[in-house]
């Protein structure tokens, strides 16, 4: 077929406009497909980066809205295999003005002491890590908040309580930056709990508990016997990983999954169809042509080949221009609020590549087969009399 | 004698049209021996292109046998008949038929492809085969940018690259004015003297036909016994 590799290519670009106007549909459609592989592989296929594979998240059985009482934390720090446990407590508040979400971000309230023990992928200047735990009212914000909304470290910081009943004067001493994200403020959670203005139902309650586990090994363990010591209180525990649990979260705005399949299978099904109209046009317009290749002794199977070669490279470059595309979309992501630490390090990998470059060859091939079969079995003499 | 090597006994080719048959040839007999030059003559509908395609094996007869260089072209499959044409025939149209997004090399080049040869020796083939035919200097042109005479000439030299045996011409000079059909019949002439080729012309004009060496003449789907002539054929000016 590398013979006839001039003959593909001059075809495919016989009608310009037409094969730049189909490559481009094809790359953005396969962009928006490649997106959302990535976003799926990302969060259900790659690998848990080792330090988040130690992590375990352990929050309320019915909801992670509901609480849970405050001394499970000394509880789950006893349990073996357990080598760290904090707070991880979700503030929410309102920065500045609440009706424009650009001023959202994540805060959390937890154990500054800890928070770099459990989140080992925070970096930050040592003197700043310090100047954090020393101070109750304390603060540290990634490096997009910092970006974002121009703060640095001594600026001050105030977060009007929504869910709390108060509202916290931060101090910021550090920014970090992480593997893991850096869209997050953390505070002392200890600042809120020794609000004595506060109701208890504020203060001696977690929504949930960021937990370090000795080694990978010891997760399955660990998180049954946290789950089991609190099987028969009246509050019951939902231990997992941190991963899962950042899933979970995210599936609170829907099934994810289905989502992404559901777009996914969409898009495919669009560029078939983009694909199929410009190849039906493609080879209808050069039957006679076809006549001509037969006459000179071209077999059937070489026109079939010479006819999906072409829609494939079309494909080829349409998946090529969607990769771009698509690489462009995931740095913008990664620049916006990250849900999960796996969507704050949103790229496109060789294998979802792989994927883009196979779906648009299936996609190249079915939607070329029957034309090219089609050309391919017209007796010469019906080619030749085509448009005569 | 020269040996035969077009040989048709009774050879028929019967259409279904509109639940109506329509006999385009019947019972054509024909002999054509090495080096010749024969034209086809007679008028429209009479069965004259048929027989040219039946002979170049892109039509399938209905009735009676067909040889060609003692191949029974009735024997062979479709990817064969592929294989056998492009090896022993060459194929002129009337309306050239060029590729146009290809070059005039690159459409000499195209039944090559299909050959063992590398690339390099496929493109001295197309460049000889062009410059046979006076056009060394268009190698690079495309059809558009050819006259009609010129493309004609591209045709040909598509036709003859692979060296065939024959050479099957369907009203060559149909779509050419009088100085163009007169290139490029005297290039068809040339290539019976100079290089043997055995040719075979479907043509309607009289002029055309005293560049062969035999006319055979056919009316209403019949091949009419050698030296005879369709009632109403107006004789050559």
């Amino acid at each position: 077929m590398g013979r006839y590799a001039s003959l593909v290519w001059k075809n495919a670009i016989r009608n310009r406009r037409r094969t730049l106007l189909t490559i481009t549909s094809l790359g953005f459609s396969l962009c928006l497909l490649g997106l959302m592989m990535a976003i799926y592989y990302a969060l259900y296929l790659s690998d848990t980066p080792p330090a988040q594979a130690l992590r375990l998240a352990t929050r309320n059985k019915v909801s992670i809205t509901l609480p849970m009482p405050g001394y499970y934390l000394q509880r789950i720090e006893k349990t073996p295999g357990v080598r760290e446990a904090m707070p991880w407590q979700w503030f929410q508040g309102v920065y500045k003005d609440e009706r424009d979400p650009n001023n959202f971000f994540a805060r959390f309230g937890v154990d500054a002491k800890k928070l770099f023990l459990i989140q080992s992928e925070i970096r930050l200047p040592e003197e700043q890590k310090q100047a954090f735990i020393a101070d109750r009212r304390g603060c540290i914000i990634g490096k997009k908040v910092s970006e974002k909304h121009g703060l640095r470290v001594g600026d001050r910081l105030t977060i009007k309580g929504d869910i709390y009943p108060m509202d916290l004067e931060l101090n910021i001493h550090g920014v970090y930056d992480s593997t893991m994200g850096s869209d997050t403020l953390f505070f002392h959670w200890d600042y809120v709990k020794e609000n004595r203005s506060l109701p208890k139902e504020y203060t001696d309650v977690y929504s949930s508990i960021s937990i370090l586990v000795e080694t990978p090994e010891s997760v399955p363990t660990v998180i049954a016997a946290i789950d089991d010591q609190f099987r028969s209180s009246s509050v019951q525990t939902r231990t997992e990983t941190e991963r899962a649990f950042a899933l979970g979260f995210l599936n609170m705005m829907g099934n994810i999954k289905a989502i992404l399949l559901s777009v996914c299978a969409a898009v495919t099904f669009t560029i078939l169809l983009v694909s199929a109209n410009t190849m039906a046009m493609s080879v209808r317009e050069r039957v006679r042509e076809v006549g001509i290749l037969k006459t000179l002794g071209f077999k059937p199977g070489a026109i079939l080949g010479i006819v999906l070669c072409e829609s494939m490279l079309i494909a080829a470059l349409g998946a090529v221009v969607g990769y771009g595309l698509a690489t462009v979309l995931c740095g913008m992501i990664r620049q916006g609020p990250a849900f999960s630490s796996e969507i704050a390090n949103l790229s496109i990998q060789p294998f979802v590549m792989v994927a883009m470059l196979l779906s648009a060859l299936a996609i190249a091939l079915l939607s070329a087969f029957v034309p090219a079969w089609t050309a391919s079995r017209v007796p010469i003499l019906d080619a030749l009399r085509h448009s005569d | 004698m020269s040996e035969a090597i077009i040989t048709t006994k009774g050879l028929t080719r019967e259409y279904v049209r509109d639940q109506f048959k329509v006999m385009a040839l019947h019972n054509a007999s024909l002999d054509v021996t090495k080096g010749e030059f024969v034209a086809l003559m007679g008028p429209s509908g009479s069965g004259k292109s048929t027989l040219l395609y039946l002979i170049a094996a892109m039509d399938r007869p209905t009735g009676g046998e067909i040889r060609v260089l003692g191949q029974d072209l009735r024997a062979l499959s479709g990817n064969a008949i592929a294989s056998w044409r492009n090896a022993h025939v060459g194929f002129v149209f009337q309306s050239f038929n060029l590729i146009p997004v290809l070059t005039a090399l690159e459409n000499v080049e195209l039944p090559l492809k299909l050959t063992s040869l590398k690339k390099k020796e496929r493109l001295e083939h197309a460049e000889t085969a062009l410059k046979l035919v006076g056009l060394g200097d268009r190698l690079h042109h495309f059809p558009k940018q050819l006259s009609g005479g010129q493309e004609q000439r591209v045709a040909i030299a598509r036709a003859l690259v692979t060296d065939p045996d024959i050479i099957l011409a369907d009203e060559p000079t149909g779509n050419l004015d009088a100085n163009s059909a007169n290139e490029v019949l005297s290039l068809l002439h040339r290539l019976n003297q100079e290089y043997g080729k055995t040719i075979v012309m479907v043509t309607h004009d009289p002029h055309a036909a005293r560049f062969a060496t035999k006319i055979r003449f056919l009316d209403k789907g019949e091949l009419l016994s050698e030296g005879t002539k369709p009632a109403d054929w107006m004789s050559p000016s």
